[in-house]
C-alpha cells in the first residue's frame, strides 16, 4: 500500500506526466469554476432580466439596464471614479518608488523586516482600518489635536468627508500593491548593469535615468494596474471616509444590490465595469509583450 | 479579476461582518436555546438581553443595522440564521410580500394584550398578526446648540448656506424623500412625477452644502461639532443629549413623520419559542419601560407608562404635545411601483 502511495505520489510530482498536470490543477478549476466563471455567468444572465415588484427578478430579457447604464446621469460618477482611481494611483507611484527603491539597494539585512512591517497593515481587517482613519482624521482627531494642540493650525482642519479623504483611504489600501511589483522588478536588475554603466563613465542619478528606471517599468505598470484596476471597484473608502458627493462606481453598484433593490441594473453596472476592465488588461499584455519583444 | 475578488470579498465581509451570529445560527440545532436578534444600532437597554439570558438559559445573538433597505437586502438575499428583527411600519408589507416573515401564532404571547390599543390593528397590519410595536419616533432635526445660535425651526434650516458643511442628513428614502415632498406641498401618497422630480431637485440642491449621509454616526458628528445639524431620529438625540447637554431635538413646524418599529419572526427560523419567549419578555410592562427610558423613544406599551422615567414622559420631544401631534403624519402605505418610485428618487439624489 505505501509503494503504491509513493509511486503515486512520485508520479503525480514528477513533472513529466500530462494526465497528473490535470490532476493538479483540478482543484484551482473547481475553484475557478463555482467562485468565478459561474457567478460571472449568473451575473450576465441577471443584468438581461427585470425589476419586479419590491425588487424582485423578473426573468423577461431587455438590454435596458445596459441603456441606463450609458445615461448622462452616471457620467459624472465614471469621471470622479476615473480622477479618484488614477490620482490615488499616481499617488501610490510617487510613494512607492522610493520605498521600493530602498528596500532593493539599502535595506541590507533589514529588508525582510521592513517587507513584513509593509504587510502588516494589509493583514488587517479593512473596516478597522478605515474606522482608524475616521479615529485619525474627524474634527476631534488625532491629527487635528496635534496640529491644533502644537499651535500650528488655529482651527481644526475639516477632511473627512471629502475628496482628499477618500483619495487617501484608497492610497493607504492600494500602497502595498504598488510597492511589491516595484520591489521585484528592481531586484531582478542584474547588478552588473550598473556597474557597467558606472565603469562606462555614467553618475549614480545618470545611471539610474538610463537603466535602472527603464529596466524597472514592468514594475511600474504592473504596480499602476493593481492599485488602479482594484479601486474603480473600491466602495467602502468612499462610504466611510467619502461625502455626498464621493460617489463611486463601486457605491453605485452597492446602492443597486443594498437600497436601490433593483439587482439586475446592479449586474449590468457591473458587467460594464468588468467589460471595461478586461478590455484595459487585454491591451496591457499586448503593451507588455510588445516591451518584452 | 483583482478588483472583482477584493470587491466581492469585502462585501461578504460587510454580510458577514455585521452578523457574527450567522455562523451559530447556521450551526445551532434546535435543541440549543437561542435567539438570533437583529435590531436597529442603539436600540435597547444594556441590560435587557443579558437580564433575560439569566433568567431563561436562552442565549441572545444581537446584531444591529443602521439602514433598514440593507436589512431589508440581507433577509431577501437569504441570510440565515435571523430568528427576530425590528422593521418599521412601512416596510411590514413588503416584508409579507416577498414572504420573509412569518404571522405570529395566536394564543402564543401572553403580554399583547399591554400594547395600546392605538398601535394595534394599523394599516400596516390590520389584524396584528405579523407584528408587536417595539417602540415609536419621529423625525426631526437634531443640533448642537454650542455651535448655533438661533434654534433651528424649520426644514428649510437644513439648506441654509450659513451651515454649509456643517449639515447631516439621514440616509435613507423614506426620510428623505418624505420630508422632501412635505417641503414642497405635496402630500405624501402623490403619484405627481413633477412632485419627485421637485423632490429630487430639492435634495439635489442641498448637497453642496452637505457634510455626509448618514443614519448611525451623525450623533457622534453631532457631539464633535462635525456637524451643527442633522436631520435625525428623536431618540437618537435624546438619548446622547443626557451626557451631552448642549445636543437638542425638534420637530420642525412645517410638520414631520412618525413612526412605529415592529418586532417580526423571521421566515424559516429555527427558534421559534424561544423567540416567541423573547419578544414576551420585551414587551413585559417594565421590560419595556426600561427600553424606552434608555433608548428615550417613545414606548407603545400602555403597561409600561407607571414605570416610565418623570423626565420622558414629560419630554415633548418623546410625547409630543397634541399642537406638534396634529402636524405629524404616520407613513402611509405605498402600492409597490409608488415605492420603488420613492427609492428611484433617491437613488438619483446619492447619483447626482
Amino acid at each position: 500500500m505505501r509503494g503504491r502511495a509513493k509511486k503515486f505520489l512520485a508520479w503525480l510530482f514528477s513533472g513529466k506526466s500530462e494526465k497528473a498536470s490535470h490532476l493538479l490543477i483540478l482543484p484551482a478549476s473547481f475553484w475557478l469554476a463555482f467562485f468565478l466563471i459561474i457567478p460571472i455567468i449568473l451575473l450576465l444572465v441577471l443584468s438581461l432580466a427585470q425589476r419586479g415588484p419590491y425588487g424582485t427578478v423578473i426573468w423577461h430579457p431587455t438590454l435596458d439596464n445596459f441603456r441606463r447604464v450609458f445615461t448622462p446621469l452616471y457620467i459624472p460618477i465614471v469621471a470622479r471614479t476615473l480622477l479618484y482611481c488614477g490620482t490615488a494611483a499616481v499617488i501610490c507611484l510617487l510613494l512607492g518608488y522610493p520605498t521600493a527603491y530602498f528596500l532593493s539597494f539599502y535595506a541590507g539585512e533589514w529588508r525582510d523586516t521592513f517587507l513584513i512591517l509593509l504587510m502588516i497593515p494589509f493583514w488587517t481587517s479593512a473596516l478597522v482600518s478605515i474606522y482608524s482613519w475616521i479615529i485619525i482624521l474627524g474634527r476631534d482627531g488625532l491629527m487635528n489635536s496635534v496640529l491644533t494642540g502644537t499651535g500650528l493650525l488655529r482651527t481644526p482642519l475639516d477632511v473627512l468627508n471629502t475628496p482628499f479623504s477618500v483619495i487617501l483611504g484608497l492610497v493607504y489600501f492600494y500602497l502595498p500593491f504598488m510597492i511589491l511589483p516595484l520591489y521585484s522588478s528592481l531586484e531582478k536588475i542584474p547588478k552588473q548593469y550598473m556597474e557597467a554603466s558606472y565603469d562606462l563613465g555614467a553618475g549614480s542619478f545618470q545611471t539610474f535615468l538610463k537603466v535602472t528606471l527603464p529596466l524597472s517599468l514592468p514594475g511600474v505598470f504592473a504596480g499602476f494596474i493593481l492599485t488602479f484596476v482594484p479601486c474603480l471597484g473600491d466602495f467602502l473608502t468612499a462610504e466611510f471616509l467619502g461625502g455626498p458627493r464621493t460617489y463611486l462606481i463601486g457605491n453605485l453598484i452597492e446602492n443597486q444590490f443594498l437600497m436601490a433593490q433593483d439587482w439586475p441594473f446592479g449586474a449590468a453596472l457591473t458587467a460594464v465595469l468588468l467589460g471595461a476592465m478586461l478590455v484595459g488588461l487585454y491591451y496591457y499584455q499586448k503593451l507588455e509583450a510588445a516591451e518584452i519583444a | 479579476m483583482p478588483g472583482m475578488t477584493r470587491r466581492d470579498f469585502l462585501k461578504i465581509a460587510i454580510l458577514a461582518g455585521a452578523a457574527p451570529s450567522l455562523l451559530a445560527g447556521c450551526a445551532g440545532s434546535e435543541d440549543k436555546h437561542e435567539v438570533n436578534f437583529f435590531n436597529w444600532s442603539t436600540y435597547i437597554d444594556k441590560d435587557t438581553l443579558p437580564r433575560f439570558s439569566l433568567e431563561t438559559g436562552i442565549v441572545v445573538n444581537y446584531s444591529v443595522f443602521s439602514d433598514e433597505e440593507e436589512m431589508f437586502a440581507k433577509l431577501r438575499s437569504g441570510a440565515l440564521g435571523y430568528d427576530l428583527i425590528v422593521a418599521t411600519d412601512y416596510m411590514i408589507p413588503r416584508l409579507k410580500a416577498l414572504n420573509l416573515i412569518d404571522p405570529y401564532p395566536t394564543g402564543t404571547l401572553k403580554n399583547t394584550g399591554n400594547i395600546d390599543p392605538k398601535f394595534r390593528n394599523t394599516p400596516y397590519d390590520p389584524n396584528n398578526a405579523y407584528t408587536v410595536p417595539y417602540l415609536w419616533g419621529t423625525t426631526g432635526i437634531g443640533f448642537n446648540k454650542k455651535h448655533i445660535s438661533k434654534r433651528p425651526a424649520s426644514w428649510w434650516d437644513l439648506w441654509d448656506p450659513k451651515y454649509k458643511g456643517k449639515i447631516s442628513m439621514l440616509d435613507n428614502a423614506r426620510d428623505c424623500v418624505g420630508i422632501a415632498l412635505l417641503m414642497k406641498g405635496y402630500p405624501q401618497t402623490t403619484e405627481s412625477d413633477a412632485a419627485f422630480k421637485a423632490a429630487e431637485q430639492l435634495l439635489i440642491s442641498q448637497k453642496p452644502i452637505l457634510k455626509q449621509y448618514s443614519s448611525s454616526t451623525y450623533v457622534d458628528s453631532l457631539i464633535n461639532g462635525e456637524v451643527y445639524l442633522a436631520m435625525a431620529w428623536s431618540g437618537d438625540v435624546i438619548q446622547a443629549a443626557r451626557e451631552n447637554p448642549e445636543l437638542d431635538y425638534v420637530i420642525p413646524k412645517e410638520g414631520s413623520y412618525i413612526w412605529v418599529d415592529n418586532m417580526c419572526l423571521v421566515k424559516g427560523s429555527r427558534h421559534r419559542a424561544d423567540t416567541l419567549r423573547l419578544v414576551d419578555y420585551l414587551i413585559e410592562g417594565k421590560v419595556a419601560a426600561e427600553i424606552a427610558n434608555f433608548v428615550r423613544y417613545g414606548s407603545p406599551n400602555a403597561a409600561a407608562k407607571p414605570y416610565l422615567d418623570k423626565s420622558l414622559l414629560d419630554d415633548p420631544r418623546v410625547f409630543p404635545p397634541s399642537s406638534v401631534l396634529k402636524k405629524l403624519q404616520f407613513y402611509a402605505i405605498l402600492p409597490p411601483d409608488l415605492a420603488q418610485t420613492w427609492i428611484d428618487t433617491w437613488s438619483d439624489v446619492k447619483a447626482a
